[in-house]
Formats: C-alpha cells, sequence, structure tokens
C-alpha cells in the first residue's frame, strides 16, 4: 500500500522525476530569502522587487490552476510569496510614512 | 488581415483572456524591477533575494518549454530575469568585496 502510493507519487505527471516539481520547490527559495531579509532594516527594501514578488505571487496562484498538469505545489509556493511580499512591503510603507509623521508631531 | 490576426490572438487559448498571458507579464516585473534596482547603490541589493532568483529563473526556463501549452513569453522572460539578476549579483558581490580576493592576487603578477 505504502509502496504504491510512493510509485504513484513518483510517477505523477507532476512528480519528482520533471521539472514541474523542481522549478516551483526552488522558488520557495524566493519566499525564503525573502523570510530572511525580514530581519534587514526597512530602508534597505526595495520597492520595485516587493511589488513584484506580491503582483507575481497573487497572479501565479491562479496561473498554476490552469496549466497542464495542475500544480499544487506552485500554487502553495506563489501564495507564501504574495505573503511574503504584502508583508516586506507593509514594513517599508510603515517605516517611510512613520518618519514623516514625526516632523508633523514635533511642529504642534 | 490585421483585424482577423488581432482577433485570433485575443481569443487564443494562450491570449489575454487567460493567465497563460497575465502570469508571464507578472514576472516581467521582476525584470523591470531589477532594471529600475541597477540605478541603486549596491549596498541596497539583496544577496539573499538576488541568488534565490538566478536559480529560479533559470528552473522556470526549463518549466516555461515543458508546461502544456508551451509558454514562450514565459520562457522569454525568464531568460531576460536571470540576465539582470546575474548581473545584480555580481554587483552585490564585489560590493561585499567577494572579488577583491582576485585583485589582490592578480596585483603581485603585475
Amino acid at each position: 500500500m505504502a509502496t504504491s502510493k510512493l510509485q504513484a507519487i513518483w510517477n505523477h505527471p507532476a512528480g519528482p522525476k520533471t521539472i514541474h516539481f523542481w522549478a516551483p520547490t526552488f522558488k520557495w527559495g524566493i519566499s525564503i530569502a525573502n523570510i530572511a531579509d525580514f530581519a534587514k532594516p526597512p530602508e534597505k527594501l526595495s520597492y520595485p522587487q516587493q511589488i513584484a514578488v506580491t503582483c507575481t505571487g497573487v497572479i501565479w496562484s491562479r496561473y498554476s490552476m490552469v496549466i497542464n498538469p495542475k500544480n499544487w505545489n506552485l500554487f502553495s509556493v506563489n501564495v507564501a510569496m504574495a505573503g511574503t511580499g504584502i508583508y516586506q512591503l507593509a514594513r517599508k510603507i510603515k517605516h517611510d510614512y512613520a518618519t514623516e509623521a514625526e516632523p508633523a508631531v514635533a511642529s504642534e | 488581415m490585421a483585424t482577423s490576426r488581432f482577433q485570433a490572438f485575443l481569443n487564443s487559448p494562450i491570449g489575454p483572456k487567460t493567465t497563460h498571458f497575465w502570469g508571464p507579464i507578472a514576472n516581467w516585473g521582476f525584470v523591470a524591477a531589477g532594471l529600475v534596482d541597477m540605478q541603486k547603490p549596491p549596498e541596497m541589493i539583496s544577496g539573499n533575494m538576488s541568488s534565490a532568483m538566478c536559480v529560479y529563473s533559470a528552473l522556470f526556463m526549463r518549466f516555461a518549454w515543458m508546461v502544456q501549452p508551451r509558454n514562450y513569453l514565459l520562457l522569454a522572460c525568464h531568460a531576460s530575469n536571470e540576465t539582470v539578476q546575474l548581473y545584480q549579483l555580481s554587483r552585490w558581490a564585489r560590493a561585499q568585496g567577494y572579488l577583491s580576493s582576485k585583485k589582490e592576487e592578480e596585483k603581485p603578477s603585475q
């Protein structure tokens, strides 16, 4: 039973014998890189890059479902990518606008 | 003729009514973001992100070729992104001093 299940996974059209498995698996590297960058100061973040990460994550969540073979691994990594991108953007926006808010407070 | 050709594109199974088209378009955002970041000083580059991007685009060039329907737009996009990110990575490596040992080795030979 366990053997036949592993056999099925191994021979799946989107299984580990194919690029359909490995490409999304390495795409996790982008989300992991973004998570590693959570420790960096917000001023080092790049708006264009994080916006690209977020938009790509959202659109590719849909794309994963309409390609042949359907790719749940690709779907989940893109959801994670959108999530990390949004968080990074939130950090940077908060940092930039909080800085602007302080002078206004000081002037009062 | 031009009208019918545009109509064919519009209604194609990989045309703008589908995410087979918009997925790659979104990915061009990475290329554009990389190009914009080339204007910034090397300290702004994230080594983590650039390294991950290089591996990611290399694998997705293969993915674009194998997926049904085959996606040439995606293939071109990832080839471009690979080029941009490799350049960014080299700028970052140079700024971090990873390439300076090469320069130091070159000096004695001169």
